[in-house]
């Protein structure tokens, strides 16, 4: 370590925000490297000010830390600047708490939470002086980990991990290092050890299972080669999600994060049922917190920190059961403290004025709408369920109030989109801008900006919308000029994503293992840091795809049968198959489903899961 | 019952008690950025319910106000750091209250009455362990006291206005002593400081990388005194 923290002194002060790198912070911890018997790397694919924003690695830090022989350290991706100081003087990829190399830790894991930070996994095992194919790394440890939201198809990535595990981490993690602490005295081979933990309910070993495919490429088998394998691979699910570990400090960066506040998670699921959203229903089922249990988590969590703000965390707020009392208890407490209570995902139409009132008090922001297609037919489709009136009514009162700023979010090339969608997204924008001036003169603010933000509709596994073909770059392209020449007024400005982000992300979300090569090719090239705009290169991309024979629109383009075996088919996400069929089929209708409080429609997800609409 | 009549809202506090902490920022707390540091104290103080005066205006702000920046990956322990409280505490309570919120590297020393105005600063004096690439410690310090006796050290100086000009930095560098220490030169310096004329130890470091014609192998600096302009330190 001393050697270490001595060459990384010296870099910091050629570097961007050297805190980054050299750990420290209030609330990271620190242990007795003789009283450690586990010793936990959890890495985030991304760079510190990403990462430090990611409420999962909060959650499993605490956890595993307040065991008191385990340790767990935060590792992040560093920019592309230290990382060449860092391998122009050999330094490996350390740890930010003990500043010890990652290599020695017994166990590596990664949180994947989206498929443009893959490649940052291959960089920061290479960073670490590791082979970065699992098969290449003979010993035991360290053992090379995978969890998160792209776990539900890791295929792609699958050549690179020892294991994965699938759904909630809040128990599995500890099982699963539970286990190992209780076979490492006996120095088991890594097939050992992984062929026990295999047994372990949500824990994926992706090396027991043989992939065999058609003549037309697609999967025609996925056969487990050990009898530890079990057949289907079920997430993990925490029933008792009130009683769950929830920490009770955070590490306080020094340097400026994405989202620098406390953060409390409300609920966890979604009753929705939005047919675009992996999200809503990887998941599921939609459990909550008590308001006693969220008030005194804010509590705590906002004296121990020191931030001045909290926030909320949920997939949709609003949804809580006990929506107002929840807020109005919560507000009685950051008011006192002076402390900024924000409230990201919230439906406005569902709370009372007094709460909107309150909570608009502390600042003035912009209003923000989702709803993802210019039309009803097309928002039908999709099964979002937010009408043109409700989005109108909304603007009238806000616009009344002051307000200047509308933000609209769409996406282009959901299925069965028509021109006639696409010119609705122009419409809505239009008669946003139209209601301000409806607005009398002295209510409203001095001008309006309507701003409309289109991204590119990218099909994912465990959703309804898993059989669809994701839109070429040639069909987004006629949108989005389409969409350009409806506009009229200056009044609306209009950003896209940049497409050939979309079109990778659409690869590698549905992709199977033979994409690996791709990946490692096009990490060879040098693409790390894909989701960074200044770093994206799209053509390396493409030379690596060319030089690996992989033809991305049999990924990314293609409609698959409802009976195609899909590289995914061996992962238990809850939801059944048969559940997302009937979906996809309502959804060429045009036919809405009603979310899991209107009653329930028969996902699969079993009572006992926890969920609170559920049996 | 005094304290009752107090308004909740701590912005309209107007009685405010001044406070002056010395304090030590070293270690791996010496790359937090002076704007990061700002951010770093509220979050003290809030940890350790300090109860933090709020500015008056249309933006209330907590009231701290550091006297003299301290250059990214600078040690010391002589930072100073003024803070204005609704309550009147004793001085060596606010100390230990804070000092048990604090990160690693960092403590306050001690806390006190502000006696002198910001504007006394004058100097501040610093220790700088150092060599250069392919240099002993004691070549780098042999090579240092040449490097002090030139008659002119001319720097770049960027400014709005002109431009790039050339600024002679020799009639404020005064070198203290040298020395060495486990292979590196150890150099103490006085340079001037504060609101009027302030001038960086790396500002004297690059002009003798350009005098010696080779990059910094390994470089420690010190923040040792912050003083007035009759040698007295600040407090």
């Amino acid at each position: 370590m001393e050697e270490i923290r001595k060459k990384v002194e010296q870099l910091l002060l050629k570097t961007q925000k050297p805190a980054r790198y050299i750990g420290g912070e209030h609330g990271s911890v620190v242990k007795d490297k003789s009283k450690v018997d586990v010793r936990f790397a959890f890495c985030f694919p991304d760079v510190y000010d990403v990462g430090m924003s990611h409420l999962g690695m909060k959650i499993l830090y605490g956890l595993k830390n307040a065991v008191p022989n385990y340790w767990c350290e935060r590792v992040f991706m560093p920019e592309k600047d230290f990382e060449a100081l860092m391998r122009e003087n050999n330094i490996p990829l350390y740890a930010l708490e003990s500043l010890d190399p990652i290599k020695d830790f017994d166990f590596i894991g990664f949180t994947l939470q989206y498929e443009l930070s893959f490649t940052n996994v291959l960089e920061m095992l290479d960073l670490a002086g590791l082979p970065v194919y699992a098969r290449d790394r003979k010993g035991l440890t360290p053992i090379v980990v995978g969890g998160g939201p792209c776990v539900c198809n890791p295929e792609p990535i699958a050549a690179f991990f020892d294991l994965f595990i699938l759904g909630e981490g809040e128990e599995v993690n500890l099982e699963l290092m539970r286990l190992y602490e209780k076979m490492k005295p006996s120095a088991p081979t890594k097939e050992e050890f992984l062929r026990e933990a295999a047994k372990i309910e949500g824990i994926y070993v992706p090396q027991f299972y043989d992939i065999a495919y058609n003549e037309d490429g697609t999967v025609a088998s996925i056969t487990p080669n050990v009898p530890e394998a079990k057949p289907k691979i079920r997430k993990r699910v925490i029933a008792d999600f009130d009683h769950t570990y929830y920490p009770d400090t955070f590490v306080v960066p020094f340097t400026g994060i994405v989202h620098d506040r406390v953060v409390v998670e409300v609920l966890r699921g979604c009753i929705r049922g939005c047919r675009f959203c992996q999200a809503g229903f990887i998941y599921r089922p939609f459990r909550e917190k008590d308001i006693s249990t969220i008030a005194s988590e804010t509590k705590t969590l906002c004296e121990q920190t020191g931030y001045e703000e909290v926030s909320l965390s949920s997939l949709s707020t609003s949804d809580h059961t006990k929506i107002t009392e929840l807020l109005t208890t919560l507000s009685d407490y950051t008011d006192k403290e002076n402390i900024n209570l924000s409230l990201p995902s919230l439906r406005i139409d569902t709370m009372s004025k007094e709460i909107v009132d309150r909570i608009a008090a502390v600042r003035k922001s912009g209003l923000t709408f989702a709803p993802e297609a210019g039309t009803q037919r097309l928002r039908d489709v999709i099964n979002k369920n937010l009408t043109e009136d409700e989005i109108l009514r909304t603007c009238r009162l806000a616009f009344a109030e002051g307000y200047q700023t509308v933000k609209l979010y769409f996406m282009l090339g959901l299925p069965d989109e028509t021109d006639e969608d696409v010119e609705g997204i122009a419409e809505l924008a239009q008669k946003v801008v139209e209601l301000y001036y409806q607005t009398p003169k002295e209510q409203r603010g001095k001008s309006v900006q309507v701003s409309v933000s289109c991204a590119t509709f990218v099909p994912k596994p465990f959703t309804p919308f898993e059989f669809e073909p994701q839109a070429t770059p040639e069909q987004i392209k006629h949108k989005q000029g389409h969409l350009l020449d409806c506009i009229g007024s200056k009044k609306i400005k209009i950003s896209y994503h940049q497409q050939n982000v979309s079109v990778l992300e659409g690869v590698l979300a549905r992709g199977d293992r033979r994409l690996a090569e791709a990946i490692y090719c096009a990490w060879r090239k040098g693409c790390t840091l894909d989701s960074w705009d200044e770093h994206f290169r799209f053509d390396l991309w493409q030379e690596a795809f060319a030089e690996c024979g992989t033809d991305t629109a049999f990924y990314a383009n293609r409609r698959r049968s409802y009976e195609e075996i899909t590289p995914w088919s061996h992962l238990d996400y809850l939801v059944s198959h048969e559940f997302f069929v009937r979906e996809n089929k309502k959804a060429h209708e045009a036919k809405t489903t009603r979310n899991c409080a209107e009653g329930c429609s028969g996902c699969g997800i079993k009572k006992e899961c926890g969920g609170v609409y559920c049996g | 019952m005094a304290e009752m009549l107090q308004p909740k809202n701590q912005n309209l506090r107007l009685t405010k008690y001044e406070y002056r902490l010395v304090f030590s920022k070293e270690g791996r707390a010496r790359y937090i950025s002076h704007l990061d540091l700002l951010r770093t104290f509220q979050r003290v103080f809030k940890r350790a319910g300090i109860p933090l005066w709020y500015t008056q205006g249309f933006n209330p702000h907590a009231y701290m106000m550091f006297p003299l920046a301290l250059s990214l990956g600078t040690d010391s322990r002589v930072e100073i750091l003024d803070i204005a409280l609704t309550e009147k505490l004793p001085f060596d309570e606010v100390r230990d209250r804070v000092n048990r919120e604090m990160p690693e590297g960092m403590s306050i020393i001690s806390a006190g009455e502000p006696v002198m105005k910001h504007t006394e600063i004058a100097f501040a004096e610093y220790e700088i362990r150092f060599c250069m690439t392919g240099m002993t410690g004691s070549e780098t310090e042999e090579s240092f006291l040449r490097f002090g006796e030139q008659e002119k050290i001319e720097v770049e100086k960027r400014t709005k206005k002109r431009g790039i000009n050339l600024v002679d930095i020799r009639p404020h560098i005064n070198i203290l002593g040298t020395d060495r220490c486990e292979g590196l030169a150890v150099i103490s310096l006085r340079l001037p400081a504060g609101t009027e004329f302030n001038l960086n130890t790396n500002v004297v470091i690059e002009a003798f990388e350009s005098f010696c014609g080779s990059k910094v192998d390994l470089i420690y600096t010190k923040r040792t005194k912050i003083l007035t302009k009759d040698l007295e330190n600040f407090i």
